[in-house]
């Protein structure tokens, strides 16, 4: 039974207009979200209505139908999955698309660029237009390099900028729905020289026709498209506005103007529009076209309903008292003035006494600021250390390393596989490779040629085709793999007979696990055997509920179905060989056969007790453990304004300290007619100060993933000439915590745990 | 006579003195003992000395006529009684048979040669070479359909026309009258009129007759024909006709006149059913009859839903556009939803199905539920579906069969192993069946055999030479070889091809006699695949009527050339005629998984149904069939108006209820919703018969609990 708290009850009381909600981390906004809907499916839904929640990423969705569906099940007694329709900002603008393609230009099969093929388009536009235009580097590039410097730069680190800036550029513009046409003619109009301007309307134009040549749009398009049919068909507009009478928007602070754009046009002049986010977890305004001012702007419009969800039950208040002060300082003490706009006002508050989430006892609460100078290498092994000390101890517990970066990631993550430690990673270029069509076909040719053991290596890989990302496990199901290929007697190992059964002639003395694969794979491969003789879509189909729960793979895997179906078809006297051929060729082409990108799956922390998840801190998002180890915590990765601080996105071969991608950005904005005057350096000023108030929230965004243990390190860096300092939020709340704090939790002094910390203790890092 | 229980009602029904009234019409909704009543009648007539041969038992289709088959096997009916259980084809047939040189030269035959009936899978054999040429012109243009869908849905319109009793050569003018799209349609219309009219033509000369032509002669020919009337009068005086609703309108038309003269006659009519309305069946006209008979019944009490099945279905109903229950008929509520529906949930496909198989289980193992009260019902039942659900209750032995009437021949595993080695032992043919294929037979053929040793032996064995298939005998192997193929199993290959050069030896016989002959001599034998596996044998035993009716109604006198035509036919993908024998005979103490229409068309009702991919969009939409209009081509349709949205949203809705009265008119206890957030295809769906649960949940939510003295 869901037992809504103050500002919980205050949402759930909604009735119609427009709400903003300004929730705080782990004040269950998900969860209030959910039981909202819900009541509204049950109780305000005429025929024909749903009510729509539109969230950031595929994960979220799976979240909230999960838990719509046991609100409506449990709460209500109704039957889950009707009555709302939950989607990202891009599925529910390809709902709207697809249901009209017509009206905006497109076909019935009109197709959606995933961003690896988008990436591709743009890569080769940008290389293409580089190497007719090398003066544009020339013009950027910082006059204190020597020639040698110039030619590497040029060769390895200029491509992937100019692809970098491209693409910001182009996001910014679909963002504004300006098309190259638009962008040219205003540039005409103007008589100073915009070089990156130019460089990226030539880029977006030439991105945009490889694009309409391929017949595909992109994720930018979809949403532009989206908006251009509701505003071109008042009548459809008018039909999806009686469709979806609620929209209920979810992490709101990352909207981008296009999201608000289209849900404003879906909500009308009357809308039923609740909006929830947390404007001090806005993280994203980098990467991306999120703006965290959209939202804070949205709350204080006086038509708006604004309502606080205050409490959180997650963390200890220990640390709900660090992340206030970390928001406290910033707002009042910061150095900088520009940086205190990092933070909205709000402090979290543990919850009330009888809260059905109470925050954890404060004395299983520890938290502890390593002071010491660590070289990145350092840093890793001090980290690794202390957690193999604590895992075993808290076998029942989750615990996070949050990092900076993927690279990093991938650092601490090899670290722990070496001290024997179980590791998850939750980093952005670790999604599983989805090479749908290569592991049917590796099925599909074992089928087709069954007592042949080289064919049975490739099925058992292809059956184990999600561990491929664990580099170390692949090598291990890689020898089994080899292994089978040496089973000269197929049968005798798929179909052991009295007496015979190669597996168990098998020397697995020391391995347990490899005769329980390769048991388990027999098993499987027998299923598949009775199955062989279906015909091949409906062969295929079987095949893909026992290898896929991705819908985009189930989705690509029937489509392959229908495809070799029409083969077989045609050719009648084709059999599982032929056809199994005939996929490979597909496999080849497999981009031709993507929908909608690779989906995220929902990553729960509680599953992966015992086991070390290696995130970073943007993955973190939205996800709690009871340690966390925030890293990297130094004036490089936190960068607070002060005169020694370096910033990522200006490079080192770039003069005057300039960020391009800002640059660029700058450019767009001013050729609007009517936009500021572009004046160069002030953009990137700009960004300097943004991106400041960005790591603030994200450090805070750390601080409030761990619900008992927090630790936090810096490290020197990898350039040893500059040695980096710790970040300046880290010896404020290094003081505050080991100061003022520490009186007020007095029995959780900072001594205790270093001195826990050099003895080993257990509860302590 | 009666041994089962009756009502006083029923009791008085059946004891009805015979003849007083003569002609009662009994209505009433599926489950309220109707058939019961008739069946008992049909016991009673006998019982009171009425002959055998004077009475006939009408139905619409052979299937619904399986209780009164049954009943006359009872071993307390005198032997040699023959009672006729016919649909109208089937009396047609009969009819025809009989009077043939009197009627063939006027209805366009050849008096001097017999007549051929033809099957659906011979029609479209004939039909397939008379529409060559329009394929070859490419006269239906812009319609995206297969040949089989094309053959078999121009086939479909000429029964239509016959069904409904207008001349076939209005069929184009029809369809052109109600289409509501593009102009290009109307050239594809007009092909499909002179593709009908060709097959037509081709039919009168070859004294061929489909199912429409059986039936239109009959009804223009023969029984116009005083004596033929006369005859047909005298001989069936006593008309049983059960599930008139599902019968088409010239068997309606039929009925009203022998009702005159028949000496007693008893109608039954289900008044929640028709769903063969897209094969033409007309719930209205049969309706209509009841106004001509002098007793008019009403059973209206279920016997088979329990209180909370029964509101369950009025909850549902309810929900239909433009539907409202009697104001009697009470809502379910939140007590009776709990007992009568349950959900069964997965996010994906598989673990819906998953779950579905657990549930069955523990109804099974845990409950003792016989297999047989459950049943396991989708809009479209396809392989993958079949193959997960009959593997998983398989390797936990809970018995199941399924039945899927309108798959291709050439989809069942036991049709293509039957087929290939029909090859392998007809040299001659100069057939080559790929090795795949041969590998498959073997699986299929030899139990115990698996698909690595299949494959291994058949590289082995199987050769082609000068486009002659070949299999080597299993004692010239080496021994390694059959080591590794084991000697079991070799022994029943070796016995197997012993067996196929035996015949070889003999003149070849006619395809149906060779399987017939392969299955009772070998194949049913233990050892091999047949044995036991009651599919496979339904599957053996349709084929053989197939390829018997495809004999006869080809007339080839050379057997070589009749199996390669017909090992042709069924490679081209023909749809199979529905059988009874098929899957009557099978193992009826099994959990049954079908197409829900099928269920229907089996009325057998059960304990427990789960309703799969609830979610689907199939559950109330027909098959889109472009060539064809089962709503357009029917008596009911204004000639000129067009068929647009709302005739097609009206009349899903109207089939939804249909079905979802038929189900649970024919569940006893519970029925589970199989709900998978994602279908097959990784997609979302949401299909109207979800919709109509969440409405009657909600409606359920909102209304107050009666009291228990309310309810009372």
């Amino acid at each position: 039974m869901f037992r809504p708290r103050r500002g919980q009850q205050e949402v759930l009381a909604y009735r119609g207009g427009l709400m903003g909600v300004a929730a705080v981390p782990g004040s269950g906004k998900t969860e209030v979200l959910s039981a909202l809907a819900a009541k509204l499916v049950a109780t305000s839904l005429d025929e024909g209505q749903e009510v729509l929640i539109v969230t950031l990423v595929n994960s979220a969705v799976d979240n909230f139908t999960a838990r719509i569906r046991r609100f409506l099940r449990e709460e209500y007694k109704l039957l889950p999955g009707m009555g709302y329709r939950v989607r990202t900002l891009h599925g529910l603008s390809h709902d709207i698309v697809r249901e009209r393609p017509g009206l905006v230009g497109l076909a019935d099969d009109f197709a959606i660029a995933d961003e690896r093929e988008a990436r591709g388009i743009l890569e080769d536009a940008v290389y293409s237009w580089l190497r007719t235009h090398p003066d544009l580097l020339e013009m950027y590039l910082s006059t204190e390099l020597e020639e040698w410097r110039v030619r590497v730069v040029a060769k390895d680190w200029w491509p992937d900028e100019a692809c970098e800036v491209a693409n910001a550029f182009i996001h910014r513009a679909k963002d504004r729905q300006w098309t190259p046409e638009m962008l040219r003619s205003w540039l005409l109009l103007r008589d100073e020289r915009l070089p990156l301007a130019e460089f990226c309307i030539d880029v977006y134009a030439d991105y945009q026709r490889s694009l309409s040549y391929r017949g595909k749009v992109d994720f930018d398009d979809l949403v532009a498209y989206a908006i251009t049919a509701l505003r071109l068909d008042k009548d459809y507009l008018g039909r999806l506005q009686y469709r979806w009478p609620f929209i209920l928007e979810d992490e709101a602070q990352d909207s981008s103007e296009l999201q608000q754009d289209l849900l404003a046009l879906l909500a009308g002049p009357n809308g039923r529009w609740v909006r929830v986010g947390d404007p001090n977890q806005a993280v994203y305004y980098t990467f991306t076209t999120a703006n965290p001012r959209l939202l804070r702007e949205f709350l204080e419009r006086p038509e708006v309903q604004t309502v606080e969800m205050l409490e959180s039950g997650r963390s200890a208040r220990p640390i709900i008292e660090l992340a206030n002060y970390l928001l406290d300082w910033t707002v009042n003490e910061h150095p900088l003035e520009e940086a205190r706009l990092a933070f909205r006002p709000q402090h979290i508050l543990p919850t009330a006494e009888g809260d059905a989430q109470p925050n954890p006892p404060d004395e299983e609460c520890r938290i502890y600021f390593h002071p010491g100078r660590l070289t990145p290498d350092g840093e890793i092994r001090t980290v690794v250390k202390s957690l193999a000390k604590w895992v075993p101890a808290h076998r029942e517990q989750t615990v996070a390393v949050l990092v900076p970066d993927n690279e990093r990631g991938f650092k601490f993550a090899e670290a722990l596989r070496q001290k024997g430690l179980a590791c998850v990673e939750l980093l952005n270029s670790t999604g599983p490779t989805r090479d749908t069509a290569g592991i049917l076909e590796a099925i599909l040719m074992h089928l087709a040629d069954p007592d042949n053991p080289k064919r049975l290596g490739p099925a058992f890989l292809a059956w184990h085709w999600r561990e491929r990302v664990d580099k170390e496990r692949y090598l291990y199901l890689t020898r089994l793999s080899r292994l089978l290929g040496k089973c000269m007697k197929v049968e005798d190992y798929l179909w052991p007979r009295l007496g015979v059964d190669w597996l168990r002639e098998q020397d697995f003395s020391e391995d347990d696990e490899a005769f329980a694969l390769l048991a388990e794979f027999r098993e499987k491969a027998q299923r598949w055997h009775k199955a062989a003789g279906l015909p091949i879509d409906q062969l295929i189909l079987t095949l893909s509920q026992d290898l896929f729960d991705e819908p985009a793979d189930l989705a690509r895997a029937y489509h392959f179905a229908v495809v070799l179906r029409d083969y077989s078809e045609a050719n009648p006297a084709w059999r599982l060989a032929d056809l199994a051929q005939e996929l490979h060729v597909i496999a080849r082409n497999e981009r031709r056969f993507i929908g909608l990108s690779a989906e995220d799956t929902g990553f729960d922390p509680e599953r992966y007790k015992g086991q070390v998840v290696v995130a970073t801190m943007h993955r973190a998002k939205g996800l709690e453990w009871d340690r966390v180890h925030l890293t990297a915590v130094n004036n490089y990765d936190f960068p607070s304004g002060e005169e020694i601080d370096r910033y990522k996105s200006e490079r080192w071969y770039v003069r005057g300290d300039l960020n391009l991608v800002a640059e660029a950005l700058g450019q767009l904005e001013a050729l609007r007619p009517g936009g500021k005057p572009y004046v160069e350096g002030e953009p990137s000023r700009k960004a300097r100060l943004e991106y400041i108030r960005e790591r603030l929230r994200l450090l805070y965004v750390g601080i409030t993933r761990a619900k008992r243990e927090l630790i936090v390190t810096w490290n020197t860096g990898k350039n040893e000439r500059d040695p980096k300092t710790p970040a300046l939020p880290f010896t404020v709340l290094r003081t505050y915590w080991e100061g003022t704090a520490s009186k007020k939790f007095a029995a959780l002094s900072p001594q205790k745990d270093e001195q826990k910390e050099k003895g080993g203790g257990t509860h302590g890092p | 006579m009666a041994d089962i229980e009756l009502t006083p009602e029923q009791k008085s029904l059946v004891l009805m003195p015979v003849g007083e009234p003569r002609t009662v019409f009994l209505e009433g909704p599926a489950g309220c003992g109707k058939t019961t009543v008739a069946v008992q009648r049909l016991l009673y007539l006998l019982d009171v000395g009425v002959r055998a041969d004077h009475i006939l038992v009408w139905v619409p289709q052979r299937s619904l006529g399986w209780p009164y088959v049954e009943a006359l096997r009872r071993p307390t009916i005198p032997a040699g009684a023959r009672v006729d259980v016919l649909s109208v084809d089937g009396l047609a047939r009969r009819a025809l048979d009989l009077f043939w040189p009197v009627i063939a030269e006027r209805a366009g035959f050849n008096p001097t040669q017999e007549p051929r009936f033809l099957t659906l899978e011979t029609a479209q054999y004939y039909m397939d070479q008379v529409l060559e040429p329009f394929i070859r012109e490419g006269a239906f243009g812009d319609v995206t359909v297969s040949r089989n869908r094309l053959l078999s849905q121009i086939i479909d319109n000429l029964n239509k026309a016959a069904l409904v009793g207008f001349p076939h050569t209005e069929i184009g003018a029809r369809l052109i009258a109600a289409w509501n799209g593009p102009s290009s349609r109307e050239r594809v219309y007009e092909a499909v009129q002179r593709a009908a009219n060709a097959f037509r033509e081709y039919c009168l000369q070859h004294n061929l007759l489909d199912f429409s032509l059986q039936v239109e002669t009959f009804i223009r020919h023969v029984w116009p024909q005083s004596e033929c009337r006369a005859y047909l009068l005298r001989r069936y005086r006593h008309l049983i006709a059960d599930n008139l609703e599902e019968d088409i309108p010239v068997a309606h038309d039929l009925l009203r006149e022998w009702l005159e003269q028949a000496a007693s006659a008893l109608l039954v009519y289900d008044q929640d059913g028709g769903f063969r309305t897209y094969l033409g069946a007309d719930p209205e006209g049969a309706l209509a009859l009841g106004e001509r008979c002098d007793q008019r019944v009403i059973l209206d009490k279920p016997f088979v839903p329990s209180p909370a099945v029964q509101a369950l279905g009025n909850g549902l109903a309810k929900q239909a556009t433009g539907k409202r229950p009697h104001p009697a008929e009470p809502l379910p509520d939140a007590t009776q939803l709990e007992e009568a529906l349950r959900f069964v949930e997965g996010h994906f496909h598989t673990a819906m199905l998953h779950n579905v198989v657990e549930e069955v289980l523990h109804l099974v193992m845990d409950e003792g539920v016989a297999p047989g009260q459950i049943a396991i019902l989708a809009p479209f039942v396809d392989d993958a579906l079949r193959f997960t659900l009959m593997t998983e209750f398989e390797r936990h032995g809970v018995p199941v069969r399924s039945h899927r009437p309108s798959r291709a021949l050439r989809e069942e595993p036991a049709v293509r192993c039957l087929l290939t080695l029909a090859q392998l032992a007809h040299p001659q043919w100069e057939m080559c069946p790929p090795r795949n294929d041969v590998a498959q037979a073997l699986v299929q053929a030899i139990a115990g055999l698996d698909w690595v040793r299949a494959s291994y032996l058949t590289e082995i064995v199987y050769t082609t030479k000068e486009h002659r298939p070949h299999l080597y005998p299993f004692g010239q192997l080496q021994p390694e070889v059959q080591e590794r193929i084991t000697f079991s199993l070799g022994t029943r290959y070796g016995d197997l091809l012993r067996w196929m050069e035996a015949y070889m030896a003999a003149p070849p016989l006619p395809l149906d006699l060779f399987f017939s002959r392969l299955f009772d001599e070998l194949l049913a034998k233990p050892g091999y695949g047949f044995h036991n596996h009651y599919d496979a044998a339904a599957a053996a035993a349709h084929l053989i009527e197939s390829v018997r009716k495809f004999r006869w109604a080809l007339d080839v006198a050379d057997v070589d050339e009749l199996g390669k035509r017909y090992i042709r036919m069924v490679e081209g993908g023909v749809v199979a005629a529905q059988y009874l024998r098929g899957w009557r005979s099978a193992e009826q103490n099994a959990v049954f998984i079908a197409p829900a229409y099928t269920f229907l068309a089996e009325n057998r009702p059960v304990d427990y149904q789960f309703w799969l991919n609830a979610n689907s969009l199939s559950w109330g939409r027909r098959l889109y069939q472009p060539l064809t209009h089962p709503f357009v081509l029917t008596r009911h349709w204004p000639p000129g108006r067009r068929w647009d949205e709302e005739d097609e949203f009206q009349a899903g809705q109207t089939m939804l209820r249909r079905v979802v009265l038929g189900l649970l008119r024919r569940c006893r206890v519970r029925v589970y919703l199989g709900i998978s957030e994602l279908n097959p295809r990784g997609r979302e769906e949401r299909g109207p018969l979800l919709d109509w649960v969440q409405r009657m949940l909600r409606e359920v939510a909102l209304t107050p609990s009666p009291s228990p003295e309310d309810r009372g």
